[in-house]
Parts: C-alpha cells; sequence; structure tokens
C-alpha cells in the first residue's frame, strides 16, 4: 500500500472491523474515503451528501440523538457512525425503528465511506458485514460463542461430560456381605469404592475410609453387615452432567466418589482424582483442606490463599459462571466447618435447622472475599430458649467467616441478627408480607432473601418455604410491579465517549461500575423472571434459562440477556485478577482505559441488550 | 461584478490562459490550457480544487530540483482520496544528506521513480479546470513554471488559493503582531485542532493542506457566500 497515506491507514485499521481487513482491502478502502469538515452545531450528513455513507469521527465528537431528542450516544474520534447506513446495510429491526439525528458537539473533522463500497468490502470480508449486519445482541453472541470456544481450549472439564471419566461397570457388593467380605473384594479388584446392591438395586455406597473411620476406629467386628458403615443417601450425578459439575458436587460436600446414573440407574462411578488429573484445579483440594482444618487460625491461613485461587481461574480462562460456582462451593466448605466447629463447642442443635445463604452466595456467583449474607431457619417445634443455641453458633460462624475475610454484611442481613434467625413460620409470614403488601423500601432492603439457598442442615425446612412463595409470587402483579420499580433504578450507562463513560443524562463519569452499571442489573430482572413465573433456581443464569419462552422473556432475549451477563462477568474476573495480581483490593471499577476498542463496543452491545429488556419491563407494569 | 469581469477578460487567469493556448505547442500543455478555470464567482461549494504539494532539493527553482509530487482533489467541500496521487521523481542530482532527512526520500527510492515529464503530465491532466491549492504558494508556482519551461518552452498561468496567505490576512486584519511561525502548516492545523500529521511528504502535506482549507472557510463568516474571489491568492 502507499507508505503516503499511511497515517490514514493506521488510524482506520485500529478501529474494528476494519482491523480484521488484510493490507490490499484496507488500502482500497482507504481510497475511497471522503474527508469532511463540519463545524460545531451542524448536523451529519454534511450539505452536498445525499448518498447514504458510513461516517468515521477522526477528530471532533458527535452526538446522536433519539426522534424525542433523547441523547442516544455520543462518539468520539475512531467511533463509527451508521445511522446513515442502516437502510443500505441490511439492518437489525431493533435499531431502525428510531430515525435519529445526529449533531456535531465540536468542530469535527470525519472520514466517510459511500455504503455502496462499504457492501461490495463486506461481501468479500464476511468480517466487515457481520459488524454492521447485525445487531448488538447478535454481535456479543458472535463474542461470546468465540470466548466460550476459547475456554473449552484452555479449561476442558467445564465442556466435557461425566460419560468421558467415569468407571464402568460399577462394583457392586451385596447388602448381605459383612465388612470383611467387602475389604476383600475391594483388595483384589483394586477399588477403593463399591455400591451397595440390595436385589440389584443400589441402596447407598461403601469405602475404605468408611471401614477405617466407622468399623476400625470405632471397633466394630469386621464381621458386622456391611449396611452399618454404608452411606445412604448417597450423592449421584447424571451421565449427561458436565465434569466440572460433578467436581464442583464432589467440592461442595467433600466427597471423593461419585456414582453416575443413566436414567435413575447407577451405571458407573466418577472420582475426585479422575477429574483431578485432567485439571490443575485445585478447588477440591481447598475444600478438603478446609475440612481438615482444626481451627479458626488454621481456617484463616486456608482463606487467604483464596484471591490466588481467583486469579488461577481466571488465568485457566474460566467464565465467570465457573469462578463463581467455585469460590461459592469454597465459602460453603468454609461455612460448613464452622458449623461443624461450632456443634462441637456447643453441642448438637436442640431442633433441626439449616444454615441459609442470601445473595451472591445463593446465586453461586460470589467473588473472593465478598461480604457475609446468611440467616438460620428452624424447624417449629423449636421453643424460644432453643434460640440461645443458635445464637451462638450464629456468633461463632459470622465471627469466623469474618476472620476468614468475608466481612460482616453492612445491612446486617447475617444469623447473628435474631430478625433473620427464625422458625420456618416466621419466614413464611416475611415472605407473605413482603408479597402482600409490598413497599419499594422494605423490598429493595429484603430483595436479597429471594435469592436463598441451603447450605448445610435440613434442606426440606427451606423448600416448603420457597414452594409458597412461588405459588403466591407467580400470582402477585402489584408485587412484581414493586420489585421491578426497584430493579429498574440501576441503569446501564449509554457507552463511552473518549475515555469516560456516559451516563443517561449525558454527563460523564471517570470509571465504570461493573457490578452496578452491568451485572446488577440483570441479576435482578432475572430474579423477577424467577418471581413472577414460578422459577425455583436461584442462580441468575439458570433463572433466565428457566424462565426463557415464558411470558416474561423470550427465548431469544433470555439468551441474549445471558451472552451480555456472561461477557460481564468476564470483563469483571479479568479485572478482579488483575487487581489482586497487583495486590490490590479486587473492585468493580472498570476504568475505560483498561478496555480494548473492540471491547468497548462489545460492552456497548451488551447495555443495550439491558437497555432493552428494562424498556420492556418498565413497559409492561 | 462587471468592472472585475471586464478587468478579468483583459488580463486575468482566464485571458492569460486563452491567450497562452494559442502559442502553446501540441501536447499536455496545450491538453491543460484549453480547459476553461472556473469564474471568480464560483461559489466555493462548486469549486474544483487540486491541492498540491511537492517536495524539493532547495528553495531555488533553477539551481534545485523537484524530488516529489502529492496531490489530491477536492469537490463539493470534500476531500477525495481516491484522487489521491503520490510519485517520487527520477533525477540526476544527488541527494544532500539534509534533505534525505526532511523528505526521507533515497536515491534508491529516487532511482525508482519517474521521470519529470510523466509526472508533469500527469499534474497538468489532473489541474485542468481546477484551483491550485497550496501552502505557501512561491515553491510550487515557481518549480511547475520551471518545469513547463524546460518540457514545453512555455510557463502557464493558474489560480491558486494560498492557505498561508488566507491565514496572515486574518492575521493582518487583526493589526497586531504575531509570529511567522503562527503561519506554519502545522500550527495553523493546530489551531484549528486538527490531527497533527506526519508532514513532509508531499501527499500528506497535500492533504493537511486540504483539510486546513476546509476548517479555514467554515470558520469564515457567511461560509456560504463564499466564492474563489474571496480566497484567490
Amino acid at each position: 500500500m502507499d507508505t503516503e497515506l499511511s497515517e490514514i491507514a493506521s488510524f482506520i485499521q485500529g478501529i474494528p472491523p476494519f482491523d480484521s481487513l488484510p493490507q490490499p482491502a484496507l488500502a482500497h478502502l482507504i481510497s475511497e474515503l471522503s474527508i469532511n469538515y463540519v463545524r460545531k452545531d451542524e448536523t451529519l450528513p454534511p450539505n452536498g451528501v445525499d448518498e447514504p455513507r458510513l461516517y468515521i469521527v477522526r477528530k471532533g465528537a458527535l452526538s446522536c440523538l433519539s426522534s424525542d431528542e433523547e441523547l442516544v450516544s455520543r462518539l468520539g474520534e475512531g467511533d463509527l457512525c451508521t445511522e446513515f447506513c442502516k437502510k443500505v446495510l441490511q439492518s437489525p429491526q431493533d435499531e431502525q425503528r428510531v430515525s435519529r439525528q445526529v449533531k456535531t458537539d465540536e468542530d469535527s473533522l470525519v472520514y466517510s465511506l459511500n455504503c455502496d463500497v462499504l457492501r461490495d468490502i463486506g461481501n468479500k470480508y464476511p468480517s466487515i458485514s457481520d459488524y454492521f449486519n447485525h445487531n448488538s445482541a447478535e454481535r456479543l453472541k458472535l463474542k461470546m460463542s468465540k470466548v466460550n470456544e476459547d475456554a473449552i481450549i484452555s479449561s476442558t472439564l467445564m465442556n466435557t461430560s461425566v460419560s468421558n471419566f467415569y468407571h464402568s461397570p460399577v462394583a457392586g457388593i451385596d447388602a448381605s456381605k459383612s465388612i470383611q467380605q467387602a475389604a476383600q473384594q475391594m483388595t483384589e479388584q483394586g477399588y477403593s469404592c463399591l455400591v451397595v446392591l440390595d436385589n440389584q438395586k443400589s441402596i447407598g455406597i461403601i469405602t475404605d475410609k468408611d471401614i477405617r473411620r466407622r468399623c476400625v476406629a470405632e471397633g466394630l467386628p469386621i464381621s458386622a453387615s456391611i449396611c452399618e458403615i454404608m452411606t445412604r443417601n448417597m450423592s449421584t450425578i447424571d451421565i449427561k452432567s458436565n465434569a466440572y459439575d460433578a467436581l464442583m458436587a464432589m467440592t461442595a460436600k467433600h466427597i471423593h466418589h461419585l456414582p453416575v446414573t443413566k436414567k435413575g440407574e447407577v451405571v458407573g462411578m466418577v472420582t475426585v482424582t479422575d477429574l483431578m488429573n485432567n485439571e490443575g484445579h485445585n478447588a477440591v483440594n481447598f475444600s478438603s483442606i478446609i475440612h481438615k482444618a482444626k481451627s479458626l487460625a488454621e481456617l484463616k491461613e486456608i482463606s487467604d490463599l483464596l484471591p490466588k485461587l481467583q486469579i488461577r481461574l481466571a488465568k485457566l480462562g474460566a467464565s465467570a459462571d465457573h469462578v463463581g460456582k467455585s469460590i461459592s462451593a469454597i465459602t460453603m466448605a468454609f461455612t460448613k466447618r464452622l458449623i461443624e466447629m461450632a456443634e462441637e463447642k456447643y453441642g448438637q442443635a436442640p431442633v433441626p435447622y439449616a444454615w441459609l445463604a442470601a445473595g451472591s452466595q445463593a446465586r453461586q456467583e460470589q467473588l473472593a472475599h465478598s461480604d457475609q449474607d446468611n440467616a438460620i431457619i428452624i424447624c417449629d417445634s423449636m421453643k424460644p430458649y432453643d434460640d440461645a443455641w443458635f445464637e451462638n453458633l450464629a456468633n461463632f460462624v459470622c465471627d469466623g467467616l469474618a476472620d476468614c475475610g468475608f466481612i460482616y454484611c453492612p445491612g446486617d442481613i447475617m444469623a447473628t441478627n435474631p430478625k433473620w434467625r427464625q422458625p420456618v413460620k416466621k419466614w413464611q409470614k416475611y415472605f407473605d408480607d413482603w408479597v402482600d403488601t409490598p413497599s419499594p423500601k422494605a423490598l429493595l432492603n429484603s430483595s436479597v432473601f429471594f435469592d436463598l439457598e441451603t447450605i448445610c442442615g435440613d434442606a426440606k425446612l427451606l423448600e416448603s418455604v420457597r414452594k409458597n412463595l412461588l405459588k403466591k409470587t407467580k400470582k402477585s402483579s402489584l408485587f412484581i410491579a414493586h420489585l421491578s420499580k426497584n430493579a429498574l433504578g440501576l441503569r446501564p450507562p449509554l457507552g463511552f465517549f473518549r475515555d469516560f463513560v456516559l451516563k443517561q443524562n449525558g454527563k460523564h463519569k471517570a470509571t465504570l461500575d461493573l457490578k452496578h452499571n452491568g451485572i446488577a442489573p440483570i441479576v435482578d430482572l432475572a430474579r423477577i423472571y424467577a418471581l413472577s413465573e414460578g422459577v425455583s433456581a436461584v442462580n441468575t443464569i439458570e433463572r433466565i434459562q428457566q424462565a426463557a419462552g415464558t411470558r416474561a422473556i423470550t427465548k431469544s432475549s433470555a439468551e441474549n440477556l445471558i451472552d451480555a451477563y456472561e461477557f460481564l462477568g468476564m470483563l469483571r474476573v479479568k479485572h478482579q485478577a488483575k487487581k489482586l495480581m497487583q495486590g490490590h483490593e479486587a473492585d468493580n471499577y472498570l476504568s475505560p482505559k483498561e478496555l480494548s476498542k473492540l471491547e468497548r463496543e462489545h460492552l456497548k452491545d451488551a447495555f443495550k441488550v439491558i437497555k432493552t429488556l428494562q424498556d420492556s419491563r418498565q413497559a409492561s407494569f | 461584478m462587471p468592472i472585475s469581469s471586464l478587468f478579468n477578460s483583459l488580463v486575468g487567469y482566464e485571458a492569460k490562459r486563452k491567450r497562452l493556448l494559442k502559442k502553446a505547442p501540441d501536447g499536455p500543455l496545450k491538453d491543460f490550457l484549453s480547459v476553461p478555470f472556473p469564474s471568480l464567482d464560483t461559489p466555493i461549494q462548486q469549486l474544483p480544487i487540486l491541492a498540491l504539494d511537492f517536495e524539493t532539493t532547495g528553495l531555488d527553482a533553477k539551481a534545485d530540483k523537484l524530488l516529489s509530487v502529492g496531490f489530491v482533489a477536492m469537490e463539493d467541500e470534500q476531500i477525495k482520496l481516491n484522487s489521491c496521487y503520490h510519485q517520487i521523481i527520477k533525477t540526476k542530482a544527488q541527494l544532500e544528506e539534509s534533505n534525505v532527512i526532511i523528505h526521507q526520500i533515497t536515491d534508491t527510492q529516487k532511482e525508482q521513480g519517474q521521470p519529470l515529464r510523466l509526472v508533469i503530465e500527469k499534474l497538468l491532466k489532473a489541474l485542468a479546470g481546477k484551483v491550485m491549492l497550496v501552502h505557501f504558494a512561491r515553491i510550487e508556482r515557481q518549480f511547475l513554471t520551471q518545469a513547463c519551461l524546460e518540457l514545453y518552452g512555455i510557463a502557464p498561468e493558474f489560480p491558486i488559493i494560498d492557505t498561508l496567505v488566507i491565514a496572515k490576512r486574518q492575521l493582518d486584519k487583526r493589526d497586531v503582531a504575531y509570529d511567522p511561525s503562527e503561519l506554519r502548516l502545522s500550527s495553523l492545523r493546530d489551531k484549528y485542532a486538527l490531527p497533527s500529521h506526519h508532514g513532509h511528504n508531499a501527499l500528506n502535506d497535500a492533504i493537511a493542506t486540504a483539510e486546513l482549507l476546509l476548517a479555514q472557510i467554515n470558520h469564515k463568516p457567511k461560509t456560504d457566500k463564499i466564492q474563489l474571489r474571496d480566497l484567490i491568492l
């Protein structure tokens, strides 16, 4: 190419999608450019231009206004203005509906390209036509499918099915056999784990650890039945699940063997070792050392390693979803160990109960050392004096978590607060009140309780409450309206202008709050979809997936929203890993300078997806 | 204005063009002269312009040599990059080191250049019927005149817009002292917040000059009413 135009070339080359063009095509594109100078407060297209063109801001600033004069976006150096070539390029419907005005905010030097030329280039280079033909949701989808491909390459477990790992057939032993016979069979066959069968039906599992702990250590005769030491109600995993979920299930429950089922029948066994050999993953190690920790001081030491794990996961290319699940599983392990310690100290609970996680931990979207949100649900048979035990438990666990870096909840949403340490019927009443007589303020404070998960204890307690709750929320349009009103308070920004984040009212802000400007609005939308459709899932992606195709959200919008969520999550995980590596605290404030030009484009696309769904939510009540 | 059009028909560039056309030998120069120039009352919006820049070995058109030529056309107040032209000229003169530093044209590149005759032919063809736009007209005018004398025996006459002179007229009107360095292409571009450019390449400078003219006319009062007569050198 002509070195003479190298300046223009390097400028154009830095702008997606033209960065993907090979040199000769780039040279051709540049040779077709026109240069215009437009004074401040004029409108595009410039005088004398009546053909449709793509405009590229070389210097200056433009504002795109909707037909009702609302600022839609602001463009600076290197930004593309596609307002006038939409009719020529196949245009996405959702962006076509408004006819917009483009005006110059400063004296501007703009390059422009005839849309016919652009279309010709697009015909030869699909990356160009894809960029202009796709709407924001589609561009984001392309980006996320690329990201997911990368994740497959760098981390196999997430996308490998359990079926690739499990051993089959599984070694079974009849329930009538003795412990000694089981030990002999294990030795002969080289297994550390047998499935206990009664009439060919699996009723439990026995591992060499059970023989050690429940027989030898307890002084049980080796002639005793294996039924005495086997684990009943064993956890299983379906053969179609992915290996990562298997690993997480074992991490959370602190087990090393997981029977694999096909249509409910045990068909094989997967072990931690099988999975670990395939992944340099240490979430399981983590949970194992947490379980072995003897004292609070030891737990504290382990917790110092959590940020390192988050960095490691981010480096492995794990998606935000998987990082969140890993960290949440580890927090769960910490909590469980603390509860065990408390039970050692204060004795067994007087009545059945469950320790609940609220907010991000319940949604399995936690990142290292976020604040703790928890509660206790107690069986209705509790007597008033029983609360003393639960208070001790709450203080012990919450203080312990705080020592391990999970700071106290600033809103006092913790089991130490007597309000959030209540029997089932009281919890039911709380939820009934929130749903029956909703007030925006009360909902703002309590919305965290609509994301609730059992960490430890009797899961049935919460399930009964949740079932009733979902039955009610599905019917209560007033409640959903109030919840929506709160949720729509957080709006994504319009995009970027130079190195600033552009807010709705046109004002600039130096950094982007990824959490409040992007992630939280999606979490809120997902919660509304779940509650209005009676979806019991708590995890944001699962909620959106399960609500997809209902009257709350269409299938395609659901997919778009998940793409946006995953993209924002990915940026957040990357940003936090960077902060942690520099020895700073992991925050959610992203400077636009940290973003590549392409990431900015994708972020804008993600904001548009959120805004569209917020708008349609707003229109629906 | 009848008086000025009368004046124009007697001594203006159109009159000169017609006179020279009769004398010119057949060939590129005659072809150039046979196309009428735009009249003085042509509105700027309709004015065909060719922004031009020469790189030379020095300031003396008789002793120094033309090294390269770059130009780009402007129509409807738009710079059309598809009209870009840049050519290094093959001359016999040895390049001095100081010049190589400025123009970054080396002897080897020069050897691969085209003969002066072909480049001037190309230029005359592009310039026909247009107004020449330059920054500091003396170099381009003298070197083009000299080249035509050498090649065709006569020198043409053509209308010129000089962005330096436009800027100078404005500064003179303010009647305050100014530093001559304010009139440099790069200083003037800075003044209008145009992006910084890589100078001393003939084509880049031609584009930079064209952009500067766009900024200058857009900052004049009553931009719509500007005619060639308001800008001509």
